[in-house]
């Protein structure tokens, strides 16, 4: 069993030394490539050569799915260690409850910005201290909110339901343009009823970041262009990017004949088709969309940002990706790729409602739209001479759908189909909601990490954790003498379950996680003390070696028992406490806690009970 | 190697003694709370906190002098990380509307420095940002990526305005790259916290370790007597008053040491709660043995041969715990030392007051009902 265990924990632990090694690998190829890229160019410009590194990286990447499979299964290093940004944001209520009050008065804003105040320093919510000032002053909330017959309860509760709404409808805003934005590895929880917490791994525009996670939401209609219209320009795109791919890798071999892609190898393929051969078209498909893998979805966004590339696309159309993979293939999201309309049709400030349903005919998900009275004649004008076409429903630059429009809605009421389980349909609904209700956050708590300080962290935590084993290490032999090389063996093994441990969870290592790493070198030797001792005091009774160590362990138990089950208590309380930082330490002296048990009560006992079989003198220390 | 083999210590005699040290510890403590106060760190407090780092060693009271005149109140310096970084501190949450104006000035000349004479106007602005117009689009992509290369917080909103952050951490920035123009800095850490965060830290804090002495009273209670749970219990108060009351007393004496209460140091607080439950729990465990065992000894005999039964494995463990603690307070980094300051002072509060404080407390209270404790 010893033996399974450290074995698993070593191959937990495998993929985080084969990521670290190849990145190591990757980013040395990489600075000799651009060496050799800029000394044999010297004109090229810095942008030019960082567009190809990046391009060459993914294709390293990718060309070894062992790679990434490595990286996702890696012990994951917390900000403080890698370095970013975390927010702490909240949904301002009292902005919200200003969108949804219906005849505002002067009243009004005098004890919303009241109860805003008062929220700052109470525990209860903006909802409930502005329904209570309303009451004071002898209104019903009806005057405000919902409608007349509605009493004050029922209005408060709905409120409340609009609160919860605009949180997650911001943390569907939120994820969606921290994806577009490429950052790695982000992290976006709800914490209590109205808090979001995001983690940015990496960056270092603050600025940037945070207007990418406070600004309002924007909700179009673009029409998707039709493929007779599209295919002409991505040939264009495709014509054009494998011309430049041969003068940046200096190639000047004769132009292959570039219609014999039967023929052709994979890598010849995406030598003269650049573009086609990470967009996929499905050729019996009436639509031309392109199909694009996840890894190369960067690659293809810089791609079509180079000025040449720009100069084909029509200045009254753009391309747009979707905003959630459309399918899995191994293991990798397919993204769709779209030509829409640059100019939308409609904003989503004439969305009144939305709400996701079940046909009652066909038992699928729909999602119906409501939109206000000069939304319907727009809406009813656009779909009447695009019937058949697609409109898609783009949020922050995104695709969310892309439904075909079937006939003329005169009433502005439109129903949306063809998702494929009511969550698709609930997210859409969230999505349109978001263009007619605004969901503004405040940015509470902002903690940046440079990546400077994160390495010297990382490095005085390496540094601390091996001084602190071989320190304990070596008392415990000059006090056990051979014994102390048992504990010890014990200790090692305790710190390879606890990485084990941790990067089987796929937890994240933080600094004050390391501390607690090397907190527990020094307290998981406690279990073998004890143990030790007490064979000690059993061996001076007289007992056989045998004999001491089995009574030695049975009256151990209790204290080891009891005195771990309080600190790993503590560890609950604490990991109940803390944010991010702190649970990471919480988490580490809790794995430790209960490695070193296993350590101390199988392994040591194991060694133990081989000595005392083989006949060996048991002398402690 | 045999150390206090057959130690034959009557502890509880000495008991009278070292509740004269406790309580004069616990008075000094308590006195320090009163006079000095104890020191919360920007979790607790709200406001920004910068640590930078320089490329060259810094006198540290000349960049002192210099932030204490830029119109921001008071501001903390310490040093952070060695010679050649700081730590600037202060409780403003946002730029002060005078500063405001000579930031914008700052921003605006950085800008005539990049692209002279570009045509600008602010469109708006708020407690902590402003933002620019520029007529040309190239105007604004050039100037978003300049800016920030000058050390600004840009983004681009569309092709023809720009965001620049005002904060206190540009404000000081801006003020140290003017000052000490051949000595560059990057910047380590950046921590904003609203005031609403830091009330809320303060009571979960107080919560957390309240929670955590409540929870260690029931579960001994079930395991042990009441009164031992209760004498574990006051020994752990005794410790965290006591550690506290170094905090409070020790504040801005050691240089280079941040005594300030900060999460992780509540965090240490946590685990020393921990730790010292852990070592009373202990001996706890071989009093209750031999109250099983002897049971016609008296209850003092058999407290002190527990004591002395445990105290080579009390040593070895404090030992091992103090030697990594000690690492961690050496070479950890300065994140991490107010941490492994409290955990150095509790290990060793909490190892004495498992035998001065927490058996003692049993005794007494056996003194006091005449009762006879039996497992």
């Amino acid at each position: 069993m010893i033996v399974a265990f450290l074995a698993l924990s070593i191959y937990l632990l495998y993929p985080t030394y084969a990521d670290r090694k190849t990145s190591n690998e990757i980013e040395k190829q990489l600075s000799f490539l651009g060496d050799s890229l800029r000394s044999a160019n010297p004109q090229i410009s810095d942008a030019d050569v960082n567009d190809f590194l990046e391009y060459k990286e993914d294709s390293i990447r990718v060309s070894d799915p062992s790679i990434k499979e490595n990286s996702e299964k890696r012990v994951k290093l917390g900000l403080d260690l890698q370095g970013g940004m975390y927010l702490v944001m909240e949904v301002n209520t009292a902005k919200l409850l200003e969108k949804l009050v219906k005849n505002p008065d002067e009243d009004f804003t005098q004890m919303l910005s009241e109860a805003a105040e008062d929220a700052k320093l109470s525990d209860e919510n903006v909802v409930s201290i502005l329904a209570a000032k309303i009451q004071d002053s002898g209104k019903r909330l009806s005057r405000y909110f919902g409608s007349i017959r509605d009493d004050d309860a029922d209005i408060i509760s709905r409120l409340e339901e609009q609160e919860a709404d605009a949180v997650t409808r911001a943390i569907e805003i939120i994820s969606n343009r921290v994806n577009q934005y490429g950052v790695s590895e982000p992290n976006i929880q709800k914490q209590g009823s109205r808090r979001i917490i995001v983690e940015l791994p990496g960056i270092s525009k603050e600025e940037e970041a945070k207007r990418l996670l406070q600004g309002s939401a924007l909700l179009e209609f673009k029409l998707v262009k039709e493929s007779d219209f599209t295919i002409p320009i991505m040939n264009r795109i495709d014509e054009i990017l494998a011309k430049q791919i041969k003068y940046i890798e200096g190639d000047t071999s004769s132009v292959e004949d570039t219609t014999a892609v039967a023929d052709m190898s994979p890598e010849e393929f995406a030598r003269s088709h650049p573009f086609y051969s990470i967009a996929l078209i499905n050729p019996q498909s009436p639509y031309a969309d392109a199909f694009v893998k996840e890894t190369d979805r960067d690659k293809l966004k810089s791609f079509l940002n180079r000025a040449e590339i720009k100069n084909v696309i029509p200045d009254n159309v753009e391309f747009l990706f979707d905003a959630k993979p459309y399918s899995v293939q191994e293991g990798v999201n397919i993204f769709r790729l779209y030509l829409v309309n640059k100019q939308p049709e409609l904003t989503g400030g004439v969305i009144v409602d939305a709400q996701a349903n079940i046909d009652p005919q066909t038992t699928a998900p729909i999602v119906t739209m409501e939109m206000d009275s000069d939304g319907a004649r727009e809406w009813a004008r656009i779909t009447g001479s695009n019937i058949d076409k697609r409109c898609a429903i783009i949020l922050d630059g995104a695709i969310y759908s892309a439904p075909t429009i079937q006939g003329k809605i005169p009433s502005g009421r439109s129903q949306i189909s063809g998702m494929e389980d009511m969550n698709e349909a609930k997210l859409l609904e969230i999505v349109l909601k978001a263009g007619a209700l605004p969901a503004p956050v405040d940015i509470i708590e902002e903690r940046t990490v440079g990546p400077s300080l994160g390495q010297d962290s990382i490095a005085q935590g390496f540094n601390s954790t091996l001084l602190g084993f071989f320190l304990v290490a070596v008392f415990m032999i000059f006090y056990y003498k051979k014994t102390g090389v048992v504990a010890d063996l014990a200790l090692f093994f305790t710190i390879i379950f606890i990485m084990g441990i941790l990067a089987g969870f796929h937890a994240t290592l933080t600094l004050p996680g390391i501390a607690g790493i090397i907190l527990t070198i020094g307290m998981a030797v406690d279990a073998n003390v004890l143990i030790f001792e007490r064979i000690r005091e059993e061996l001076s009774t007289g007992k056989t070696a045998k004999a001491s160590i089995e009574s030695g362990y049975a009256n151990s138990y209790s204290a080891i028992f009891d005195s771990n089950i309080t600190t790993f208590f503590t560890g609950i309380i604490l990991y109940q406490f803390g944010s991010g930082p702190i649970q990471g330490f919480a988490l580490t002296l809790m794995i430790g806690i209960v490695c070193s048990l296993f350590s101390a009560l199988v392994v040591t006992r194991l060694v133990f009970d081989m000595m005392a079989a083989k006949g060996n003198k048991i002398n402690i220390g | 190697m045999r150390l206090f083999d057959d130690l034959n210590i009557d502890y509880l005699s000495k008991r009278k003694m070292t509740y004269v040290i406790s309580s004069t510890l616990i008075i000094i403590s308590l006195l320090s709370f009163a006079f000095r106060g104890i020191e919360l760190g920007i979790d607790f407090k709200g406001g920004t906190e910068i640590a930078l780092k320089f490329q060259n060693p810094v006198n540290i009271s000349e960049i002192r002098t210099e932030l204490n005149s830029i119109g921001l109140g008071n501001i903390e310096v310490k040093t952070f990380g060695g010679e050649s970084g700081i730590l600037v501190r202060t409780e403003l949450q946002v730029v002060p509307p005078l500063v405001f104006q000579r930031v914008i000035s700052a921003i605006d000349n950085s800008i005539e420095e990049s692209r002279p004479g570009v045509q600008r106007s602010i469109v708006d602005s708020t407690s902590n940002s402003v933002t620019y117009q520029f007529d040309n689009p190239e105007e604004t992509d050039i100037l978003t990526e300049q800016l920030f290369i000058n050390g600004f917080q840009t983004a681009k909103i569309d092709d023809k305005t720009m965001n620049v952050r005002v904060g206190i951490a540009d404000w000081v920035e801006e003020v140290l790259r003017d000052k000490l123009p051949d000595n560059p800095f990057v910047v380590q850490k950046e921590d904003h916290v609203g005031p609403k965060i830091g009330s809320e830290l303060k009571r979960d804090s107080v919560i957390s370790v309240v929670l955590a002495l409540f929870v260690i009273m029931i579960y001994l209670g079930f395991r042990f007597k009441f009164v031992f749970a209760l004498g574990a219990v006051v020994a752990l108060f005794h410790d965290v008053l006591i550690t506290l009351g170094l905090f409070s007393l020790l504040y801005g004496i050691i240089p280079g040491l941040n005594l300030e209460i900060s999460i992780s140091v509540v965090a240490a607080f946590l685990t020393l709660v921990g730790y010292s439950i852990n070592d009373t729990v202990v001996v706890f465990d071989r009093v209750r043995e031999n109250l099983k065992i002897h049971k016609t000894a008296k209850l003092e005999d058999n407290i002190n041969r527990a004591i002395n039964k445990t105290m080579r494995r009390t040593i070895v463990t404090s030992l091992t715990t103090l030697f990594v603690v000690t690492i961690l307070l050496i070479f950890g980094g300065d994140v991490l030392r107010g941490f492994a300051f409290t955990l150095f002072f509790g290990i060793l509060i909490g190892t004495y007051s498992s035998i001065f404080v927490a058996n003692p407390f049993v005794y007494e209270y056996s003194l006091k009902t005449k009762k006879k404790i039996q497992f």
